[in-house]
Parts: structure tokens; C-alpha cells; sequence
């Protein structure tokens, strides 16, 4: 399945007024999200997040490298015309009630007046806005202004989702609503660039996450396999006594008990399996056996500091 | 056409929402009934026989006054004014309209969608310009129903000035837009806006100025910025004209004693490049 979402080598150089002043925002990253897929961008503070977000949306030209959605050029207004995007910050007029506001952007990303009738109302009804329909939006608080955000991105029935900090400002059941509702989106095939600081959000919302760290891609792939210590397994067994021990240490394992099960660092899966040989044939029985693993916190944090320690020396 | 028509909407849903245009409709609308108030007039035999303003009686020195040239001088006079107030009110109630949409979390609302910048702007333009026109027919028509009907006189001509008044509007409504872009500010495009309509008009006595001047490269100067400005002087003087009958000659109206094809063209020359600059600069913009 080709990707909905490309990037290529994109770099974007910010320019003081005068040119005395260069600031590099992105420094070559590549990206490609698929249908159905949530894609999580991280990064701290600078990192070039929403600068990647402006470039693929077109508010951003690139100084370099190319950028498509749905393999249409980010240059040509029309790849803009299946996706959907709730920018961090975003001000709505507020002279618009609710219901103009979707009405008039839903027309112009093309959605005809028949079709808006009957969808905005849906629309207001799934982020719990119905209500405020005929509301000004200057009287609307922050997370019932998220909401509209997100309801005004999904006005056209988009294929792409960019959501630049959805969840910012909105309380806990509003973040799980949105959680939920993004799932949703993404089980009807949407694909989703989720862009946060909340990383239990984009732990628990996400398949895939790319870390920026100064402009750059530090690490990118499934969380799961971010998050996995590669060598280090969690067992429950019993019975545990020193001979299985020692025998487990004779392969090379090493192992260390805490609270009730044992850690072992191993070389690799048939290390793990040959282990599991050695308890079985000891009369063993196995009740737990599981990669232990880091949050994503720990990732990101680890590779925020890898990349500061290594800028200082 | 949706996206444009949405945009266009979204102008005037603004505009109403915004102080200063129910100011101006307002301030409209008093002058419209005072203007209906103050004056009676006792007309007999198609001529003016007495007139009282404000309830107090005008001295006619007896005399019997043509009541079509009566109006068609009062609407030629009262054009000139309207030539000025208009301007000024269509620019103050139109020019944040590009400030506004380039605010740091409104642009990336707009931008966002499949609508092209070039687009997008010329779409808010020609909302302004929509907004300017129903405020100017508002005012001249209402003025120009009044005298109607007080007078029984229907001059069309008046109305026509509108449209020299718009001509001017939508010149000035493009620099406007220009500086809008370039400098995100109200305020600053206001103030460069209406310095140039005086400079402008200052112009217009450019054979004199440049006659006072010592150097001739200055001279140059003068005359050189008098045919890249808008000829706002002149575009009064073609309105007051135009109301007050100007008739052809050789081919073009004679408005007021100008070169019409020189005025209107450098005019609409200087709205064009501006609008077309404003559409390069907005296009080629981060946000």
C-alpha cells in the first residue's frame, strides 16, 4: 500500500529579516504514514514538529526536499483537499457561531450545502458541541474550542488527519472521547499524524512514532519495539532454586531476582527459548514470560539527553 | 466557486459583527434622517419658491429658483463630499481583513484548505469590495431617494458617482491589501494607505511643484511619482464632474477638465500591481 503521507529529505532553514541570522528547523527527515495508520511525530520543544506539520500543509515552503500527499506535490492546493487538520493554538472567529463556523469552512474545502445539512449536526453531536450549535465561538472555553477544532477537521470527510496537539487544553474524559474517536477514524481507514507532548496520549493512540530531536529524525518505528529492551525478559517460574539458577547462568544468561520472578539478560530469542528448554527439562513450570519493556517516556527522555550529551562533546 | 463564495460570506458575517461598520451605518443613517428632517422645500411650477432648513426659512431673495439645476448642483457639491467620506469610511471598515486572516492561529485555519493563496486573498479583496459598494449604494441611494422625494427631481447621475467612488475604493482597497501583507498590521496599512491618498492629491499640482523646484532630476522626481500614484484629486474632480453632467468629447467624458484615459488608467494601473504584489508576497509567505 503506497503511503498517504511522504516525505523526503526535507530540510527548512529559517531566515532572520535581514539574512544575517539562520535558524536550521529540519534537517533532512523522511516520513510516510499509511491508511489506517496513527502516526505519533515527538520531539521536545524546537525540535521542527509543527515546522514538518506547516511544510506537508503548505504553509511552509521547504528549502529543500519534496513532500506529497496522496502523491500529490504539498505545493498544489488540491493534496489539501482530503485532509483535515486542528492546528496548536488555532483561533476561530468568534463571531461564528458553531454551526457557521463548520458551515463555512466545510464549503471551502469544496463540501456542498445539502451535504453540510445533515453532517454537521452528526459532526457537533460526536464532540458533544450539539447544544452549542447557535453559540458565538467567543464564548467557548478551551476544550470546547479543541472540539470544534476537531469537528471543523473532519467537516470534509478527510482521508488524512493533522492534528497538531488535539487533546491540549481538554479534560480527561474529553481526552479519552478523542482518543476513542480518533481510533475510530483510523478503523475506517483515515490515516492520522498526531503531534504531542502527551506521550501516555500517543502511547496509548499511536501504532507507529518518529522522535525529532534538533531537526532530525532520532528514532522512528512501532512503539512496541521502541519501547522493548531488546535482551532483557521478565520470567515467572516455579519452582525457582539455585541449581536452575546456576543453570540458567551457564549459558551465558544473566539473572537477578525481583520481587517474586527472575529478570534475565539474554543474547537473543533462541537464548530465550534454549532457557525455557533448560526450566521444562528441570521439571519446571512456566507461568509468565515477557520482553521487559520501557514507556515511551523513558525512550523519549533517553534520546532527548543521548543527543544533548552528544552535542556537548 | 464554493470556497470563494464561503469566503466572501465569512467577510460580511465579520463585518457585521465588527463595531466600526454599525458605526458607519449608523453615522449613515443619522445623517440620511437628518438630512430627510432638515430640509423643506416649496416647490411651485417646478421651480423653488421657499425652502426652510432646520425649520428656519431660507432667504431666496424673492427669486424663483430652476429646481433641476438647484439639484443637480447640491448632488454635484455633495458628491465631492461623499467622494471623501466614502473612501475613508470603506478603507477603515475593510482594511484588517488581511491582518486579520494572517494572525498566528487564524492563517493555518484558512491555508489549510484546498483553496490556493492567490485565491484566497483576491476572494477577501472582492469581499471588501462587496462590503464597500453596499455601504456607498446605501448612503448615495438613500440620499439620492430623499432628493427625490422632496424634490421631485431624479437626477441618475448622481448614482453614477458611486461607481468613480468605487473605482477609487477598490485602488486604494489593493495598496491597502499590499501593506496588509506585508506588514500584518492594521493600523500601519491604514496610516500608509490614507498618506498616500494626500500625497496623491498633492501631486496633482505636480507642473507647479516640480516649476518650483531647483534640480531637474527632482523635477523628474515629481512628475514620475505623479503617474505612478493614484490620481486621487482628480477622481474627486472626475466624480464631482460626472454628477454634474460631463459630456464627450472626442471620444471620452469629459469630467471636470481631466485626461480621463490618463487618471483612470494610472489608477487602476496602481490598484492592479498592488493587488498583484499582495497576491506574489502572500503566495510565497511563511506561516
Amino acid at each position: 500500500m503506497s503511503p498517504v503521507i511522504e516525505a523526503n529529505g526535507l530540510r527548512k532553514v529559517y531566515s532572520s529579516r535581514f539574512g544575517t541570522r539562520k535558524v536550521r528547523a529540519l534537517d533532512g527527515i523522511d516520513l510516510s504514514v499509511r491508511a489506517g495508520e496513527v502516526f505519533g511525530l515527538l520531539g521536545p520543544n524546537g525540535a521542527g514538529k509543527t515546522t514538518a506539520v506547516k511544510i506537508l500543509l503548505g504553509l511552509t515552503q521547504a528549502t529543500e526536499g519534496s513532500a506529497r500527499l496522496f502523491g500529490i506535490p504539498v505545493s498544489d492546493p488540491e493534496s489539501r483537499r482530503r485532509v483535515g487538520y486542528l492546528p496548536e493554538g488555532h483561533r476561530f472567529p468568534g463571531y461564528l457561531t458553531a454551526g457557521q463556523t463548520l458551515s463555512i469552512f466545510g464549503r471551502m474545502s469544496g463540501v456542498d450545502g445539502a451535504t453540510l445539512k445533515t453532517r454537521i449536526p452528526e459532526l457537533l453531536a460526536r464532540v458533544r458541541l450539539s447544544d452549542w450549535r447557535d453559540v458565538k465561538v467567543k464564548k467557548f472555553s478551551k476544550g470546547m474550542t479543541q472540539r470544534l477544532g476537531l469537528a471543523s477537521a473532519l467537516v470534509h470527510d478527510p482521508a488524512v488527519l493533522l492534528l497538531d496537539e488535539p487533546t491540549d487544553g481538554v479534560d480527561p474524559v474529553g481526552r479519552r472521547e478523542i482518543r476513542d474517536l480518533l481510533q475510530a477514524e483510523a478503523a475506517r481507514g483515515r490515516a492520522i499524524l498526531l503531534n504531542s507532548h502527551l506521550l501516555s496520549e500517543i502511547e496509548l493512540t499511536c501504532d507507529r512514532v518518529a522522535v525529532l530531536r534538533r531537526g532530525k529524525v532520532a528514532a522512528q518505528g512501532r512503539i512496541a519495539d521502541l519501547t522493548a529492551q531488546g535482551s532483557l525478559y521478565r520470567m515467572t517460574a516455579s519452582p525457582v532454586d539455585e541449581a536452575l539458577l546456576s543453570a540458567f547462568r551457564e549459558t551465558g544468561a544473566s539473572v537477578e531476582r525481583v520481587n517474586g520472578h527472575l529478570v534475565l539478560t539474554t543474547r537473543d530469542l533462541a537464548h530465550v527459548n534454549a532457557l525455557v528448554d533448560t526450566l521444562r527439562a528441570r521439571g519446571g513450570i512456566l507461568s509468565e514470560l515477557a520482553p521487559v519493556r520501557s514507556t515511551l517516556e523513558d525512550v523519549f527522555v533517553d534520546l532527548v539527553k543521548t543527543g544533548e550529551a552528544g552535542e556537548k562533546l | 466557486m464554493r470556497a470563494l463564495a464561503a469566503s466572501v460570506e465569512e467577510v460580511f458575517r465579520e463585518a457585521s459583527a465588527r463595531w466600526t461598520l454599525l458605526a458607519y451605518f449608523a453615522i449613515s443613517s443619522l445623517f440620511i434622517l437628518l438630512f430627510a428632517a432638515a430640509v423643506n422645500l416649496d416647490i411651485v411650477d417646478g421651480a423653488l419658491a421657499g425652502a426652510k432648513l432646520f425649520g428656519k426659512e431660507v432667504d431666496l431673495g424673492g427669486e424663483k429658483i430652476d429646481m433641476d439645476r438647484l439639484v443637480l448642483g447640491f448632488e454635484a457639491g455633495f458628491s465631492g463630499f461623499l467622494y471623501m467620506l466614502g473612501t475613508f469610511l470603506a478603507l477603515f471598515a475593510t482594511a484588517h481583513l488581511v491582518p486579520r486572516l494572517q494572525e498566528k492561529g487564524t492563517v493555518d485555519l484558512y491555508l489549510s484548505r484546498p483553496i490556493g493563496r492567490t485565491k484566497l486573498l483576491l476572494s477577501r479583496y472582492a469581499g471588501g469590495l462587496l462590503l464597500a459598494a453596499a455601504n456607498l449604494l446605501y448612503l448615495m441611494g438613500s440620499i439620492w431617494a430623499i432628493v427625490v422625494w422632496k424634490t421631485g427631481v431624479a437626477h441618475p447621475r448622481f448614482l453614477l458617482g458611486g461607481v468613480v467612488i468605487l473605482f477609487a475604493i477598490a485602488s486604494l482597497l489593493a495598496f491597502a491589501f499590499l501593506v496588509g501583507v506585508a506588514t500584518s498590521s492594521t493600523a500601519v496599512s491604514l496610516m500608509v494607505t490614507y498618506a498616500v491618498f494626500f500625497f496623491a492629491a498633492l501631486l496633482s499640482g505636480h507642473e507647479k511643484i516640480s516649476a518650483a523646484v531647483s534640480s531637474e532630476t527632482s523635477a523628474n522626481v515629481i512628475h514620475g511619482l505623479y503617474w505612478i500614484f493614484p490620481k486621487t484629486a482628480e477622481l474627486g474632480r472626475a466624480t464631482v464632474g460626472l454628477v454634474s453632467g460631463g459630456e464627450l468629447r472626442e471620444g471620452f467624458f469629459d469630467l471636470g477638465g481631466i485626461d480621463v484615459l490618463a487618471v483612470f488608467g494610472t489608477t487602476a494601473i496602481f490598484g492592479i500591481l498592488s493587488l498583484a504584489l499582495a497576491s506574489r508576497l502572500f503566495a510565497r509567505k511563511d506561516f
